[in-house]
């Protein structure tokens, strides 16, 4: 049984107008086995905390601690964030031109494990979890993310959170971009990743769509850089019928409420 | 020196008359083939460039290296060149005679005469002196230099890739003529690789059959005190695909220049480039791509990497599109992706297209460091910064390899990729770190 624990995080991005803050407090506990949801509109700075958590260098923490077990991965590099047991699906999956994903993987996994995979065990796992996920075998041998489509690089997060077997996994709208059928899929591997190894999920996203397939056992209006309620299942679906702006800040415009 | 000129003069006639042919001959067809050329509009001459009177392509061609004067910094095609570090190949010299030329397959076989004949012939033997003719002062003066030439002649189907081993005779100045034919409809795969220690000034010339599937890679890993001015003149047989790689590793100035030209339609020109600069070195690759036939196509895609303080690359990327070629389809790219601060990498693609009626000319030249975001992607999953920048230089390299095409070749870049990249790592890539 792991636990993260995110302690009164602050963290600012460097813009062209100077420092700007965008986390103000960011206060949250998750347990291995847990799905949270982490709900908000756009520009609250739901993806600035996962980035944030995963060590990306644009963004820097002010103070705070996130704690894994313990140990404070603000202070780690990212590639120790991710062997302490943290992963990022990202929102935005980068092309890695050149890079095969095959070669991509077996490094990735030869790394957080301290030792190569035994080459058998290892080609019959990504076989099988490609297959799982529909990913034709070609896409083993193309470069990392490079011209698949919104839903291929979907998928192939997917396919690394159930190679990696990270203790916590933060899903940054990993519903974006997704039809129905993708929806399923992609889901289905993140549910088969949390009974297999026990994940604790962070689900950051717009839409409760997708939490008809992946069921959060909490959910968390986030605002304004920190958390503003906290509730059941049932509170996501007040969301969708309400929408997100009795929980703006005073005086904010909601982008999604425009849209 | 004055022999030399009377050689030159003799070879020159032939030339002229081949390049005569191919105007007259490229005429015939375009009429043939009904495309509607442009009429001149009085009233606005950029309305039709093919009209205009073309500059790309009048600079002097000439075996005489008196037609050239001598290079200086102010001369556009040396103004990315340390003139001062190979004054010494601007005058005719007597060549050492010390370098060292092998023929064999790749694997060391021995080759099937049939397929392949190798013979050293005086240089104004055709085929020899036959190919366009020296563009420069320091092509012409390797002319001038040697007296033979070494003579590849591909024919039939050569299931073994062809290795001309070239080893340097050391810093005694060297000259170097080298001729490559292959006939029509041959399919071969020939390898030149340089290595060892050499101050040498080498001629390539290549000519390839109708309807001829070919590849020539060359490969540059010369000591680090070596110094090597090269120039390729390269005719592309009708109907015939030529895949003409240059892998450039290693040497203290390399300055390679490419002229090239088709012999009739339907050819199919692929150059590719690697190379690896380190510092204080002086890595130069020039294109000159003619397209003078219809329905063509040319690939020109250059990939360097620098490492360290005055690490120094240029390449520069010529296309001539002229009025003979329509439906011309072309395109050249040239990245450079600086590992450590203080490097520089000149990169120019420059196009003259006069003619309207072409499928493409695309072009696109780059210089860049790493990109943080791919870094960050690679670290997320767990992989250390340092094999994340490796992973991304062979990927970067790494397609290029691949399309060269032949196994033997692909692994032995590939493996002197990663040890110039694990050798960088120790000192250079900490300064990069501590830089940041």
């Amino acid at each position: 049984m792991a636990t993260l624990e995110i302690k009164d995080l602050y963290a600012s991005v460097e813009t062209k107008e100077g420092k700007k803050q965008i986390l103000k407090g960011v206060n949250l506990t998750v347990h291995s086995g847990e799905t949270h949801a982490i709900m908000g509109p756009n520009g609250s700075g739901k993806s600035t905390l996962a980035y944030t958590l995963a060590g990306h260098p644009k963004y820097e923490v002010d103070s705070g601690q996130a704690l894994l077990d313990g140990q404070d991965i603000l202070k780690m590099t990212p590639d120790e964030r991710a062997k302490a047991g943290l992963f990022l699906a990202m929102q935005y999956p980068v092309e890695v031109p050149g890079v095969s994903m095959t070669n991509f993987l077996r490094t990735a996994k030869t790394e957080i494990e301290g030792k190569a995979p035994a080459i058998r065990q290892w080609t019959k796992d990504l076989n099988a979890s490609m297959k799982r996920l529909r990913m034709d075998s070609k896409f083993a041998q193309r470069s990392v993310n490079e011209g698949f489509s919104g839903g291929e690089k979907k998928r192939a997060e997917v396919l690394q959170l159930e190679l990696l077997k990270p203790k916590f996994a933060i899903m940054d709208e990993t519903d974006s971009g997704l039809d129905v059928d993708a929806l399923r899929i992609v889901s289905e591997g993140v549910n088969r990743a949390k009974e297999n190894t026990d994940l604790g999920i962070l689900m950051v996203t717009h839409y409760t769509r997708i939490l008809r397939y992946i069921k959060p056992d909490i959910v968390h209006v986030f605002s304004d850089g920190h958390f503003v309620k906290t509730g059941g299942p049932e509170l996501a679906d007040e969301l969708e019928e309400t929408g997100y702006d009795r929980y703006l800040p005073q005086g904010a415009d909601s982008e999604s409420a425009l849209a | 020196m004055k022999d030399n000129t009377k050689q030159t003069g003799s070879v020159e006639q032939p030339g002229q008359t081949a390049s005569d042919t191919s105007e007259a001959g490229s005429g015939t067809k375009v009429r043939e083939r009904e495309v509607t050329m442009p009429h001149r509009d009085p009233n606005n001459p950029y309305a039709f460039p093919a009209l205009m009177p073309s500059s790309a392509d009048k600079a002097i061609r000439s075996f005489s290296p008196d037609a050239f004067s001598i290079p200086t910094k102010a001369q556009d095609d040396w103004r990315f060149t340390p003139i001062d570090r190979i004054d010494e190949f601007f005058h005719v010299f007597e060549p050492s005679g010390k370098t060292k030329v092998e023929v064999s397959g790749i694997d060391g076989s021995n080759l099937d005469p049939d397929l392949v004949e190798v013979s050293e012939v005086p240089k104004t033997q055709a085929p020899s002196g036959t190919i366009l003719k020296p563009n420069d002062r320091v092509s012409a003066v390797e002319w001038a230099s040697q007296a033979t030439a070494h003579v590849v002649h591909v024919k039939g189907e050569n299931p073994t890739p062809v290795l001309v081993k070239i080893t340097g005779g050391g810093l005694d100045m060297d000259a170097l003529h080298l001729v490559i034919v292959a006939d029509d409809r041959t399919h071969a795969d020939i390898v030149i690789e340089h290595e060892g220690q050499a101050r040498i000034a080498e001629g390539v010339e290549i000519t390839t059959g109708k309807d001829s599937h070919v590849s020539t890679t060359f490969v540059q890993e010369w000591t680090p005190d070596s110094k090597h001015v090269g120039n390729h003149r390269i005719h592309v047989g009708e109907g015939a695909s030529l895949r003409h790689s240059m892998v450039t590793l290693g040497g203290s100035f390399v300055r390679i220049r490419m002229d090239q030209e088709f012999g009739g339609n339907k050819g199919d020109l692929n150059m590719l480039g690697i190379y690896f600069v380190d510092p204080g070195e002086h890595v130069e690759h020039r294109t000159m791509v003619v397209h003078n036939y219809p329905e063509c196509k040319s690939r020109v895609v250059y990939k360097g990497a620098l490492d360290g303080k005055g690490a120094h690359s240029t390449w520069v990327g010529n296309a001539l599109i002229l009025p003979s070629a329509p439906v011309t389809d072309s395109y050249e790219l040239n990245r450079n992706l600086v590992l450590t601060p203080g490097a520089i990498a000149d990169s120019e693609p420059n196009l003259e297209i006069e003619n309207g009626n072409i499928i493409g000319a695309g072009h696109a030249s780059s210089v860049g460091r790493f990109d943080d975001e791919e870094l960050f992607y690679l670290e997320s999953r767990g992989v250390s910064e340092r094999e994340a920048r490796k992973l991304v230089v062979r990927g970067f390299f790494g397609e290029l390899v691949e399309e060269i095409g032949i196994t033997a070749i692909r692994d032995h870049l590939m493996g002197v990729i990663d040890r110039r990249l694990s050798r960088g790592e120790d000192e250079q890539m900490r300064h990069v770190l501590e830089e940041n």
